[in-house]
Order: structure tokens, then C-alpha cells, then sequence
């Protein structure tokens, strides 16, 4: 517990297999596969439409799996409830914040605790404000009245107090200076240091190869490419797609 | 929930402290013997039932129903059955009234929950006429003639208006210890943002629909009462526009998704529209039209909300601007 976040160190892989996935008729996944070692942080890179959010949230069960399945450790995910999926320790940060706007920074970081039985909530609560200073001062405040920047923080810190073993986070600089996304970056690595796995789904491509240790790009539903981020960073392909190099 | 450790979203504590000493002072009404004031008291109550109903699911689960009065209709019709079967004990009614009325929230809510926004309303509004008409067509429910009560006579007919001086307080303070639980934390979080609540792992339709059987509950629970202090029922008065509509309008105006705001809303307005009646015999409608509309615009939020200004005039002014903007 280097950096003082809440978490618990995780033992267990995420693995995504053949999974596809849609809404209505229209199918938006198709045969995708992944894995996220235990305390590895991982990012999925793809334009707009790519299917990022989809996959996402067929993970986290608020979307419906069509075949395919995933699995956090022993625990099959597909076809669990979202609820469960949470208590078995895997967890996202939606795209776009989603606080809850008119209650106050405590009350949407208590909320990251519905599910928690556990006597530490207090505890952890406190770790959060050292961990994020900022929203020591911001407290008392409207979630909805906070900075985007700020907002994304107590979306990240909302999420940490439901003690996630594996975070899934959707978009995390989207509409942000990039002064905030480097704050954000050393939170994520603070985050990754106390043992929590991480899986980034992002469209500001550099940032998320930057971070993370592998990448798979997803494109129009598919996974197109995976390696080692660094390896991924020099590829001539993502270099002309994405990095506009 | 004391052990993630939630405050509550009970809104403004002097508020709520004030409408529980209100609550007591009711309790002295029927001691002045006048009928008419009765009546009108054991109406305000009645409305603050319907209401704290309504704001269960309309204020802090932020599903606008406009089908409440369904609930008020089948608690009444509990009573007119019951009584049709020789049963006069208004606990059995009550009681009665609120295994009804979760039962139907539960099975019309599956459907119905599922719709967000306007067209939740839509359907509330349908279930409502619906179950309106079906009763209508019920012979054995007296149909469109409605049934008749056999009532307590004078020297008992205030047990009616302690009855349901109850069935309010109960709704107060359900939604008061609602408020302050994880429960009540649920339906706030699928309020501000449902998606968000799911993702944290709150089951949104298990809590959707809890929050419209207890909503139904205290709805059915005035209706109940209503029938025999009514001495008879028909579709048209027990499913009347003013049970659906009032509420709403009490709870908006007394501050919605808080404890203190459905009472106070029902015994203003329920209040004024009496003695606006008594004063002003053919234009007190306008009158009450023009509080309302005064009431929305300077006070957006509600009464209850000036109990948590700090800063005075100038605080409010920028509030109401705020607000519209």
C-alpha cells in the first residue's frame, strides 16, 4: 500500500474469449479476445465506433453477451449480473464521469462502497483524501459543480472505494486539458503500484501506450493487433493510423 | 448502511423537526368537535400520505409517476370489499390495502419500470385509467355505481382521523429511516444517474420496483382510510384527477426527495385551497393556479429548501437563477 489507495493486491487474470457482442441486431463485437495479468495495465486503443465501450461493458454485464465469454479468475462473468460482477472485485469507470450531480463528493465516494460489508469504509475514505488531495478541499461540494478534471477524479475514486481488484476504465482523458491527463496518469500509476490490474480503453492513443505495458487495437469490432505497448508505439500501422505520425 | 458509514438524504433537519411538532398539534383537532375542520385536517393528512408516496418514487427515485392514483383507488376498494364481508377493523384494511398494493406495484412494475422519462409517465398514466376501468366494470365491485360503507357513528367518527393521522405519520417516518438507509441511497443513486448506479453494482429494477410497492403502500393505505371516513366509494371519486395530481404538485412544492416537503406541501396547499373556497366562492381556482406558479418560479426547489439558505435575499435571487439557467 505504497501510494495509500484502497485496493487489494489481485492474483487473478482477466480473460476475454471469442467474445461477441451487440445491440438489438446490430452486432458491434465480434470474436474478441484479450487478457489482463494479475497487477498488469493494459490498454485497448481504437477510433471512434470501434466497439472500446461495447467490450467494456459486456465485461462489466450492462451489456448483453452474445457468445464468447469472460472470466476473472475462476469466476465466469458472462451472464452474471452486474452487481456480482462488481463483488467478484472487477469494476468500470464509465465514460464520462457519470457522478452522481446533485450529491456531494463524500456521498458519490460512499456510494463507490454500496456494495462493501467490511468495516474499513472510513478508513479508506481517509486514504482516498491524501491519495487526492483536491478533493479534501472539494468535500462538501456538488459533484456536478466540480471541474471536469476534478469530476474525473472522484469518478476514479468512487470506483476505488468499492475496493476493485480489477479497474476497467472507459475514456479517462476525454475533453480534459492535458495538464489533467498527466495528473490523472500518475494517479493510475499510484493505483497500478498498490497491486490493482487496469484495463484503459482510450482514444488519445499516445497516452494509453505510454501508460500501459501491452495494447490490443481494436478496430470496427475486431482485434486487429496486440503486443507490447513500446512495440505498438514504433508500429508503422498505429503510427499511421492513430498517431498521425 | 451505518457501516459505509451515510449521513442520509433526509434534506434539512430543522424542517423535519418542525413537521413532526406539526404532526403532534394534529393530534389536538379533533378535540374542537367541528366536523368541517375535521374533514378538512383528516384531507391534509391524506394528501401527505399520497404524497410522501409519490416522492418515493417521483423525488428520490426520479421516476415521475402520474399513476399513483391507482394505488389510492385499490387500497379504498380493499375497504369496500372487506366491509362487504362484515370486517370493520381499519387495521385489516390497512393492511390489506398495502399487500394489494405491492403486489400490483410489483407485478405492473416489471413492464413498466423498464420505460424511463416521459414514457414511464405515459404508462403510469394508462395503468391508472386502467385499472380505473376495470373496476368501472366490475359488478362486484358495485361497477360504475360504486358501494356504499357502513360507517362509525358520530361519537366514533374521529378514530377515522386518527386513522389516518397514522397511515401520514407512517408515511413520514418510513420515508425518513428510507432516507437515512442504504435503500434510500439506492434510489438516489439510480435518480442522479442510473447507469453510474449500475455500474457500482446497485440492481436498479430490484430497487426501482421496491421503491414503487412502498410508493403504492402509502398510497393505499389513505385510500383505505378514505372509504369508510367517505361512507362510499365509486371509480370516479376514489380515481379522481385531484388524488393524482395533487400530491405531485404538494411534493414539488414542498421540496421533492425530502422528508420535510410532501407535509409541508400538502397542508399549504391543501390548506389554501380550502379557505381560498371559503372567501373567494367563484375565482379561488385562479387564485390557487397563480400560488402554484409563484411558488415554481421563486421557489424552484421548494419550501423546504429556504430552511438550508444561508446568505439571505441575495443567496436566493442567485439560487433562483441558478436554477434556471
Amino acid at each position: 500500500m505504497t501510494a495509500g489507495a484502497p485496493a487489494t493486491r489481485t492474483t487473478e487474470a482477466l480473460l476475454v474469449d471469442a467474445l461477441s457482442a451487440g445491440y438489438g441486431d446490430t452486432q458491434v463485437l465480434w470474436d474478441v479476445s484479450l487478457r489482463v495479468d494479475p497487477g498488469e495495465v493494459v490498454a485497448l486503443i481504437g477510433s471512434n465506433g470501434a466497439g472500446k465501450s461495447t467490450l467494456l461493458g459486456a465485461i462489466s454485464g450492462i451489456v448483453k453477451t452474445w457468445s464468447g465469454a469472460a472470466r476473472y479468475g475462476e469466476t465466469s462473468l458472462t451472464g452474471l449480473e452486474p452487481d456480482r460482477i462488481v463483488s467478484a472485485g472487477v469494476l468500470q469507470v464509465p465514460q464520462g464521469r457519470r457522478l452522481f450531480g446533485s450529491l456531494s463528493v463524500e456521498d458519490n465516494l460512499r456510494m463507490g462502497a454500496y456494495l462493501r460489508k467490511d468495516r474499513e469504509v472510513e478508513s479508506d475514505l481517509k486514504r482516498m483524501l491524501d491519495l487526492l488531495p483536491k478533493l479534501r478541499e472539494r468535500y462538501d461540494y456538488l459533484a456536478g459543480r466540480l471541474s471536469g478534471g476534478e469530476q474525473q477524479q472522484v469518478a476514479i475514486a468512487r470506483a476505488l472505494m468499492a475496493r476493485p481488484q480489477m479497474l476497467l476504465i472507459d475514456e479517462m482523458s476525454l475533453g480534459l486539458a492535458p495538464v489533467l491527463v498527466d495528473q490523472l496518469i500518475e494517479l493510475l500509476a499510484s493505483i497500478h503500484q498498490t497491486g490493482v490490474s487496469i484495463l484503459i480503453v482510450e482514444q488519445d492513443v499516445q497516452t494509453a501506450l505510454e501508460v500501459s505495458s501491452r495494447a490490443y487495437v481494436l478496430e470496427t469490432g475486431r482485434i486487429t493487433l496486440s503486443g507490447p505497448s513500446a512495440e505498438l508505439l514504433d508500429d508503422p500501422q498505429v503510427k499511421k493510423a492513430y498517431l498521425g505520425v | 448502511m451505518k457501516r459505509i458509514g451515510l449521513g442520509g438524504i433526509t434534506g434539512n433537519p430543522g424542517a423535519f423537526a418542525i413537521v413532526l411538532g406539526l404532526m403532534v398539534l394534529l393530534l389536538a383537532v379533533p378535540l374542537t368537535h367541528n366536523g368541517y375542520v375535521e374533514t378538512v385536517f383528516r384531507n391534509i393528512l391524506m394528501y401527505a400520505a399520497m404524497a410522501y408516496g409519490w416522492n418515493l418514487i417521483g423525488g428520490y427515485t426520479g421516476y415521475v409517476s402520474f399513476g399513483n392514483v391507482a394505488f389510492f383507488g385499490l387500497g379504498a376498494y380493499c375497504s369496500g370489499v372487506l366491509a362487504a364481508h362484515g370486517v370493520s377493523n381499519l387495521f385489516a384494511y390497512v393492511a390489506l390495502a398495502m399487500v394489494v398494493c405491492a403486489v400490483f406495484a410489483v407485478i405492473v412494475g416489471f413492464p413498466v419500470l423498464r420505460l424511463k422519462g416521459h414514457y414511464f409517465g405515459i404508462a403510469t398514466l394508462g395503468v391508472a385509467l386502467a385499472v380505473a376501468d376495470i373496476i368501472a366494470n366490475l359488478d362486484v365491485l358495485g361497477g360504475s355505481s360504486g358501494l356504499a360503507m357502513h360507517q362509525l357513528d358520530e361519537a366514533h367518527f374521529s378514530t377515522y382521523y386518527y386513522a389516518m393521522w397514522l397511515v401520514a405519520l407512517g408515511s413520514m417516518l418510513g420515508t425518513y429511516f428510507i432516507a437515512r438507509s442504504k435503500l434510500g441511497y439506492a434510489f438516489v443513486a439510480i435518480r442522479e444517474n442510473e447507469d453510474a448506479a449500475a455500474v457500482l453494482g446497485i440492481a436498479a429494477t430490484r430497487y426501482k420496483i421496491i421503491a414503487w410497492a412502498i410508493s403504492g403502500m402509502m398510497a393505499g393505505s389513505a385510500g383505505a382510510i378514505f372509504a369508510p371516513a367517505n361512507g362510499f366509494i365509486d371509480p370516479s371519486i376514489t380515481f379522481a384527477v385531484d388524488s393524482n395530481v395533487f400530491p405531485i404538485v404538494m411534493t414539488i412544492l414542498g421540496g421533492s426527495g425530502t422528508v420535510a416537503g410532501p407535509f409541508i406541501g400538502s397542508l399549504l396547499l391543501a390548506g389554501a385551497n380550502e379557505l381560498l373556497q371559503r372567501f373567494f366562492v367563484k375565482a379561488h381556482t385562479l387564485f390557487f393556479g397563480a400560488m402554484i406558479v409563484l411558488i415554481v418560479l421563486l421557489l424552484p426547489r421548494g419550501l423546504v429548501w429556504l430552511f438550508g439558505l444561508r446568505g439571505g435575499v441575495r443567496a436566493w435571487i442567485k439560487s433562483v437563477q441558478v436554477y434556471r439557467a
